[in-house]
This record gives C-alpha cells, sequence and structure tokens, in this order.
C-alpha cells in the first residue's frame, strides 16, 4: 500500500516510530559538547535519559526511520517489502523540525535516525545526509545525533554523513554469515563489514587531524556501535560472543547490543513461535559477558567453549568462570593486583578501584570492605582479608554453587517477571541437552 | 558549651555560618550549624543566630576552592542544597576534619570519618536528583513564546539546572519553576540566567499555551506509547528507572490530552 501527502503528521511519526522501535540503542553518551551560544543544544559524556517507556527501556534519543519502504526482504524485519504494511517517509524537513521542536521542550537529548532501503542505499543514505546537514548546519543543532550507515551505500557519502553524527552504526544484523544468507537473502556480510570498516579508518585518521588541528571537523566522536539479533538462528552463545570479543578487537566497536529476537513476522525460515516471549534471560546473559569482555579484561574463550557453548541460565558468567577456576581463589583483598580483584565474583570494577586507593592507607578487614560499599554476598566465597575468610566456608564447587544459587541473583526486573514462571535449568531448550552429566549438584 | 550557628537554608546562609564558626578557632565537638526551620534544639548548646552576607559567603568559597580544590568544592556545594537538616554540620565537620590530615585535597577519600562520609552521600543524592532532572523536565511554551516549566525537587536543584539550560537553550526564553522551594531559574534570551527567591507564578500566566504547543504535546505522548516493544512491557523496570514522584510534572506520564 502507498499512500502519500494526506497523511498526518501525527500518523507519520507513529508509522515510522513504530517501525524503529526494535532498534536496541538509544544511548546517547560518549560525546561531550557545549553549546557554541549560536544555535541549540549541547552534549554530555554520561548521557541523559529522557523518559521510560512502558517496556522499561531508556527515551533518550527521538527513534524513528526516515522510511519504512524498503527494497529488501528480510524474514525478521517488521518492513520486508512482501509485509503488507502502511508506508510513509518523512522529508528532511519533517525530521529537522521535529528533532528542534521536541529538544526545545527537552523531550529529548538528540535524533536516532535509521531507514528502511527506499529505491537503492545511495539515494536513502543521501536522504540522511540532507536530514542531517540542514539540522547540523541551518538550524545550528548541536546536540547529540545517531544515525545508521547503510551498506552498500557510496563510501564518500557514508564519510560525509559521520561528520555530521556522533555517532554511527552499522548493523550486524546477526551472528553468521550462514544466518544472513538464510534470513537476509540481500544482505551480505561482506558489505555490512566494509561500511564498518570504512568508519572505523576514518575514525583513525581524524584522530591524527585532532591532534595536528584541534578545530578539525570531528568524526563520529561518541564512536561507532552495531547490533545483532539473538534467538533467530541457531548460533551458541560462544559464538556470538566471539564474534562481538573480534568486533571489539577488530574493529574498534564502542559497543554491540544484542536484541532478543520478538516475533513480528510469520516465516518458516524462522523459528516456531512460542508463547514463553523473546529471549530475554539470554540476552541478560550476553550484555554481562559483554561487560566481562569491555571492562573485566576477560577472553571470550575463558567464558566459553566449544563443549561448553551456552552460558549457564542460574548462574552470572562471572561466578560460572569462578567455579570452574577454584585454583586461582581465594584472592587475598590487601595484596591481590587490580586484574585479579576484578576477577572475584561480586565485585565491580568500582569496587576494585576503592578497594585500590583504601588499602594504600591501611590493612583492609571485611567492615571496611562493607562500609565501602562492597557487596559481600557473593565475593565472600572467594576472598581473604589478612589470610582470614568472612566466615569458614569450603573451597568446593557444589559447597559454593549451591550458596550462590541460594543468595538469589537480582536480576533485572523483566527478567525476573518473566512472570508465570520460575527459572529453570530449561529456561533455554538447547540448553538442556549440554548440560546433563556436567555440574553435578548444581540444584 | 557546644555552640550552635543558626542560618538560613542557602548557600549564602550556610557559608556565614562556616565562617562564623571557623573564625573561632573551635573543635568540631564545640560547634556545630543549625538551619533555620529544621532546627531540633539540644540540651547543653547555646545557640547563635548568624548574620548572613555575600563577603563570608565569598570568602568560604575562596578558602575552600584554594585549600581543598574544586572538586572538594563540587560535593560542599551540592550537600549544601540538599534537603538534609544537619548538611550544614556535615559541611562543617567536613572542613574541619580536612585541617587534620597531611593532603586536605583528599578530604573526600577518608570515608571513614562520619561527617565526611555524610558530605559524600547528600552530594551524591543532590547530584543524582540534578542529573535525573536534566532530563525529566519538560518546558511547554506559552502564548508569549517563552518556555516554562515547574519541579518538584526535593533538593534544591535549580542552580545545578540552569547553568545546563543556559548553555543547551542559549538563544530561547525560558523559566523553570522549583515547586517545593518557590523559586524561579530565569532566563532571557541572550543572556545570563538569574535566580529568582520567593515568588510564585501568577496562576493565569502557566495555563496559557502556545497554540502549537497541543500538536508537539499529542506527538511527543504518542511517540512515548509506539515505542514500547509490546511483548516486553514491564512497568516495574519502568518504575525502578523513573520513580513516581518525578511524574507528576512530566507530559507524557499525565492523562491529559
Amino acid at each position: 500500500m502507498r499512500i502519500q501527502e494526506s497523511m498526518s503528521m501525527y500518523e507519520k511519526l507513529n508509522i515510522l516510530t513504530d517501525a524503529a522501535k526494535y532498534d536496541v540503542a538509544c544511548t546517547s553518551s560518549g560525546t561531550a559538547r557545549k553549546g557554541d551560544g549560536t544555535g541549540m543544544g549541547s552534549c554530555e559524556q554520561s548521557g541523559i535519559c529522557h523518559s521510560f517507556s512502558a517496556d522499561g527501556r531508556c527515551i533518550s534519543l527521538l527513534k524513528i526511520l526516515f522510511t519504512n519502504e524498503c527494497i529488501y526482504d528480510c524474514k525478521y524485519c517488521i518492513n520486508r517489502r512482501s509485509n503488507d504494511v502502511v508506508r510513509t517517509s518523512f522529508t528532511p524537513d519533517e525530521v529537522c523540525t521535529l528533532t528542534m521542536e521536541f529538544y526545545r521542550r527537552n523531550y529529548i537529548e538528540g535524533l536516532f535516525l535509521s531507514s528502511g532501503i527506499l529505491i537503492s542505499p545511495d539515494y536513502t543514505m543521501e536522504l540522511i545526509y540532507a536530514s542531517l546537514y540542514k539540522l547540523r548546519k541551518e538550524c545550528n543543532f548541536q546536540g547529540y545525533i545517531h544515525v545508521k550507515a547503510i551498506p552498500g551505500a557510496n563510501q564518500e557519502l557514508i564519510q560525509q554523513v559521520g561528520f555530521l553524527a556522533d555517532r554511527m552504526s552499522v548493523n550486524l544484523e546477526l551472528p553468521t554469515a550462514e544466518s544472513l544468507r538464510l534470513l537476509a537473502p540481500h544482505k551480505t556480510r561482506k558489505n555490512i563489514l566494509t561500511p564498518m570498516r570504512l568508519v572505523q579508518n576514518r575514525m583513525t585518521e581524524n584522530k591524527e587531524e585532532l591532534a595536528v588541528y584541534r578545530s578539525a571537523p570531528r568524526f563520529v566522536p561518541a564512536g561507532q556501535s552495531t547490533q545483532m539479533i539473538i534467538g533467530a538462528t541457531p548460533e551458541t552463545d560462544y559464538q556470538i560472543i566471539q564474534v562481538a570479543e573480534s568486533l571489539y578487537q577488530r574493529f574498534e566497536l564502542k559497543r554491540v547490543f544484542y536484541s532478543a529476537f520478538v516475533h513480528v513476522n510469520e516465516d518458516k525460515a524462522l523459528p516456531k513461535r512460542t508463547d514463553e516471549g523473546p529471549p530475554l534471560l539470554r540476552e541478560h546473559r550476553l550484555y554481562q559477558a559483554d561487560w566481562l569482555l569491555r571492562y573485566y579484561h576477560f577472553q571470550a574463550a575463558e567464558l566459553l567453549s566449544e563443549e561448553n557453548p551456552n552460558f549457564n541460565v542460574m548462574l552470572d558468567p562471572k561466578c560460572n568462570w569462578a567455579l570452574k577456576h577454584l585454583e586461582q581463589f581465594p584472592v587475598e583483598i590487601n595484596r591481590a593486583d587490580y586484574k585479579l580483584l576484578l576477577r572475584v565474583p561480586g565485585l565491580g570494577y568500582k569496587s576494585a578501584v576503592r578497594i585500590v586507593k583504601a588499602r594504600r592507607l591501611g590493612v583492609l578487614d571485611f567492615s571496611d570492605l562493607k562500609k565501602m560499599g562492597v557487596v559481600l554476598k557473593r565475593a565472600m566465597y572467594f576472598i581473604t582479608c589478612s589470610g582470614k575468610m568472612m566466615y569458614p566456608t569450603k573451597l568446593e564447587e557444589d559447597y559454593i554453587t549451591r550458596n550462590l544459587l541460594d543468595v538469589k541473583e537480582k536480576l533485572p526486573e523483566e527478567i525476573r517477571n518473566m512472570g508465570y514462571r520460575q527459572l529453570s535449568l530449561f529456561d533455554d531448550v538447547r540448553f538442556a541437552g549440554s548440560f546433563t552429566g556436567k555440574a553435578g549438584g548444581a540444584v | 558549651m557546644k555552640t550552635m550557628y543558626v542560618c538560613n537554608d542557602t548557600i549564602t546562609g550556610i557559608f556565614s555560618a562556616v565562617y562564623d564558626a571557623w573564625k573561632t578557632k573551635k573543635s568540631e565537638d564545640e560547634c556545630g550549624i543549625a538551619i533555620q526551620g529544621m532546627l531540633e534544639r539540644e540540651l547543653f548548646c547555646e545557640y547563635c543566630r548568624t548574620e548572613e552576607s555575600e563577603k563570608k559567603a565569598q570568602a568560604v568559597e575562596n578558602l575552600i576552592k584554594k585549600h581543598l580544590g574544586r572538586r572538594v568544592y563540587w560535593d560542599l556545594y551540592h550537600a549544601a542544597l540538599s534537603e538534609d537538616r544537619e548538611k550544614g554540620d556535615a559541611i562543617l565537620g567536613t572542613m574541619l576534619a580536612a585541617r587534620r590530615i597531611p593532603d586536605s585535597r583528599r578530604i573526600m577519600e577518608h570515608l571513614s570519618h562520619p561527617k565526611v562520609e555524610k558530605v559524600f552521600k547528600l552530594s551524591r543524592n543532590v547530584g543524582g536528583e540534578a542529573h535525573s532532572y536534566k532530563g525529566f523536565l519538560r518546558f511547554r511554551e506559552l502564548v508569549n513564546g517563552v518556555l516554562y516549566s515547574e519541579i518538584t525537587p526535593r533538593n534544591q536543584v535549580l542552580t545545578c539546572l540552569a547553568p545546563h539550560f543556559a548553555d543547551r537553550l542559549p538563544l530561547e526564553n525560558w523559566m523553570i519553576y522549583d515547586k517545593t522551594h518557590r523559586m524561579f531559574a530565569v532566563h532571557e534570551a541572550g543572556k545570563k540566567w538569574i535566580l529568582v527567591l520567593n515568588e510564585e507564578p501568577e496562576q493565569s500566566f502557566a495555563a496559557q499555551i502556545s497554540e502549537r504547543e497541543l500538536e508537539y504535546a499529542r506527538l511527543w505522548k504518542s511517540f512515548c506509547r509506539t515505542i514500547a516493544i509490546e511483548s516486553r512491557t514491564n512497568p516495574r523496570c519502568q518504575l525502578g528507572h523513573l520513580p513516581l514522584r518525578y511524574r507528576g510534572d512530566m507530559l507524557e506520564m499525565s492523562d491529559v490530552l
């Protein structure tokens, strides 16, 4: 169905917001920029959340598609060309007006512009460029802009857009090239990685330019991110975090986002529809592992392996790792180096920094740790203070596992409230198989 | 006998009281600060009304910035904006404690000192609320083009918010009204912002919204509704991030329209 002209702004915004909502990232962090006094807008390093929607996700940016028309037919996507949905497009002017008017009422922190592919990648990218150009140069907008680079678009065009945006992302869509062939027949892995590499190289060059001329224009200052869909295809967690790891290492990405697969289409290539909802716990475990990769100096191969390729649903990845490496524990709080402290379950990097600072001023014991806000309910099995443990505990896998499960991990609400059923080992269908015979006394 | 210096609940008031207490060179146990209106009288205490002045407050500000550094000043300043009854005492106690350690600039690392810990907590609390309001505050456009906002904060966060919005919306006329403490931050396009104390807005003034305003309010409300993914609906998670106390002043959480 093709409808033009007559559609009101209200309807357009509804359609193009609805079409954009499955995009994960809504962060406005990574750039700090003062307003220059001639226009509107500024950016805070930490980002600012402006509201929270009914699903508990943060609303920071005006997250819209430029158009939901698309020449591609990706099986998982609501906007694929074979779907019969109402199609519409914004004009660059409309995008600017909406952004500016929302921004001055402090509704939003900036714009997140994504798009379906209208006519061709180049054509779409040009429209996106026109919108951003107008917003930055004519409206003098200095707020945050996150924009999608469209695979297959002209390189020069992508570069030009990068100078207007704060963050750019190219969607990886699915974890492996194989899955991509299966579910997104018009996209190829190579096509997706090319713009990603381009943005990376241009960012590196830009750093050098900025070192020479401080006022050189900045290219994607908040870095590059990507996202992939989890649970639509049969990859293991191990494969997924290996992909994430190589993206961090080889493409210097700022973030990789994981999005639990939500059924929007009926298609024989997609997994069967169940009434369990999106695999939120799995998504949560992947984010936990992602943090371990980025901030805790873990390697993907340490967390999982070919033989044991999925995360434990009952325990977070760090606990799971520690239980398999009890020979490295207990760790002495007053002597262990920072990197080892980071590996203790229950100790975050903030706590680890506080410990390292505080122990310079004196010997720490458990009550000092509590005062510093260190949570001991998990850490206590893995640490000593001046050679003593907090309580007499055994350093045995079964014993600690049992106790950790009693503690009850504080899961995010959306997972705890999956409602109607409790967490069980069989939450993940494929997981049940790999669990037999392993970790005997876990339950 | 302990001397309590009683002052008004403003930065100038509290810093003036610090000035008076500091000059007597008394130790921590011998002096304290109480806020007028939040006073709880104790036995064996002498109460002494502080005469506040800009000069005293400026002197204390300079003293802190010079000897404790800007970052400690940031913490003390934010603590002074708190709703807590004992904030004055905590600030004075921290400053006195800083005198006794070798490097005064690192006073905020001494969290084992109860007064320092208190300042740390208050500052974090005020900073947190101010940060939340940077996002949760909503402007509406009045007939005369002024952007107007009302908030109900626990702490006196206006002076934290105003510089942020002055930087962000330099060419707009805007005002933020703090309903709890009955004060305004007012910004005229292209000029510096000012703080107006003990004023209330006229009823009719805030109600006259511009023509376009309703349209954008409607667009925004529908955006917030549409962006949520139904199969992930989770009001408790939403509540954790966006507590009820903020929602009263938020357009998208109200039932009108």
